[in-house]
């Protein structure tokens, strides 16, 4: 099946399968080329490196003692082979594996209760909207109306965790919905993405929430789907006068009714 | 543990740091597996989340990596790459099986009905989020808009050719050329 592939097919093979967008089939030759073809690793290597640094662009999440605890009591339990069939073998990045041990029976179980989850996520995110759309009113009618109403969640949805008004005037009004646990010597920084040529301009700094009025002097009139984001930088803001540090919350300017 | 910890893409001391602690965990020593801990961690759960939009999932993914990690140490080659990109492979590789596999249908992305995402924005800040120095920025940037949204959805979000097509509003064979000519432009500008 892959006799007579062409250099740029193996390499958009690879890059694919890096990418995480082969199909079955094609993760299959790949996998199949990993372990029996020794020039189709380096590729794939190649393709990593150069696609790696994105995973620098998630927002990092806090993790605990608790999931440390249960890596560790991991550590010690026997394996228990063949649990779980995988469907895809990992080569590229070591031995093929055989089978997966105790980890894969939480991880069934948790598939288990999916569906149950899904309801439940739903119902989480309709009542974290309700929320933040009460929320946006209720401030709406102290002042005047704002005409975008930004909700900003960590990775852009889930539970909002500021809201941003924008009023006819011009004037945006942050509104912290949940406190941010600001390390020493770090800064918030509020930016608003506007223009993608001019990249995202920073229109706040603060040392923890709080409700501010974002400067956006110069800026041209909010509009419609307008980013806005916050990021934890330096101390005194990011020092390249662009985003540096993780986004901790972001979302885009709604119009409202 | 520090609550919130920063994506610094690693320097080359780290990469001497973490490809030691790979070291010592293949000698069955647990607190360089806690020191890897420490350090990418809350980036790694970041990722899955990303990618899984479940944080039960994504932390069990996030487990799942580290007893691997702990299993494979020893065959860590630091010759074919960088430790944190052997990591991240494999939180990668155990992530999107679970995407692929028997979830596929239910993580659909929840918010698709209402709206709400933007997926251009949201692609043009992670961009927007590569250092300035970066190849991969550099060379994402000359491709047109759409094509660049797509490749980045793909690898962070872990959306497949079908998704795209959906999300960014085009059939599906124009979003796989485009993924082909993207990859090809990518391999030649970060030649």
């Amino acid at each position: 099946m892959t006799q007579g592939m062409s250099a740029d097919e193996r390499d958009l093979l690879a890059a694919e399968y890096v990418l995480g967008i082969a199909e079955a089939d094609r993760v299959a030759i790949c996998e199949r080329l990993l372990r029996e073809d020794t020039t189709f690793a380096p590729l794939v290597e190649t393709w990593r490196a150069r696609f790696s640094e994105l995973d620098w662009t998630a927002v990092p999440e806090p993790t605990g003692h608790e999931l440390w605890s249960r890596i560790q009591s991991g550590l010690q339990a026997p394996e228990k082979a063949g649990f779980r069939e995988q469907t895809r073998t990992q080569e590229a990045i070591d031995t093929p594996l055989r089978g997966d041990g105790g980890v894969a029976s939480a991880l069934a179980q948790a598939w288990r209760s999916l569906g149950l989850w899904r309801g439940f996520g739903l119902a989480a995110t309709a009542a974290c909207l309700t929320l933040a759309v009460a929320l946006a009113s209720l401030l709406a009618e102290r002042s005047s109306t704002p005409i975008f109403v930004t909700i900003m969640a960590p990775d852009g949805n889930g539970r909002p965790a500021a809201i941003v008004n924008t009023f006819r005037d011009g004037r945006n009004e942050l509104v912290p919905l949940s406190a941010v646990n600001v390390p020493k010597g770090r800064t918030l920084q509020v930016w608003t993405l506007w223009d993608r040529e001019k990249g995202p301009v920073s229109v706040g700094l603060i040392d923890s929430m709080k409700s501010i009025d974002l400067v956006v002097n110069g800026l041209p009139p909010a509009r419609a789907d307008q980013l806005f984001e916050i990021t934890l930088e330096p101390e005194g803001g990011s020092p390249t006068g662009r985003p540096t540090g993780p986004i901790l919350m972001k979302g885009n300017a709604m119009r409202t009714l | 543990m520090p609550a919130l910890a920063m994506p610094v893409p690693l320097a080359p001391h780290d990469d001497r740091e973490l490809t030691a602690a790979l070291r010592r965990c293949a000698d069955g020593d647990e607190t360089a597996l806690r020191h890897i801990y420490e350090r990418l961690s809350a980036q790694m759960l970041g990722v899955a989340i990303r990618l899984l939009r479940r944080r039960d999932i994504a932390e069990e993914v996030v487990h799942d990596t580290f007893l691997r990690i702990w299993q494979k140490a020893a065959s860590f080659d630091p010759e074919r790459g960088r430790p944190s990109a052997w990591i991240f492979a494999i939180l990668r590789y155990r992530a999107l099986n679970v995407l692929r596999g028997e979830a596929r249908i239910e993580l659909v992305d929840d918010f698709e009905p209402m709206g709400l995402t933007d997926d251009g924005p949201n692609a043009e800040m992670m961009v927007a989020r590569l250092s300035d120095e970066s190849a991969l920025r550099g060379c994402l940037d000359r491709l047109e808009p759409p094509k660049r949204h797509a490749i980045v959805l793909a690898y962070t979000h872990g959306l497949s050719h079908g998704e795209l097509a959906g999300r960014l509003g085009v059939p599906l064979g124009t979003i796989k050329s485009w993924i082909r000519r993207s990859i090809l432009a990518l391999r030649e500008c970060m030649a």
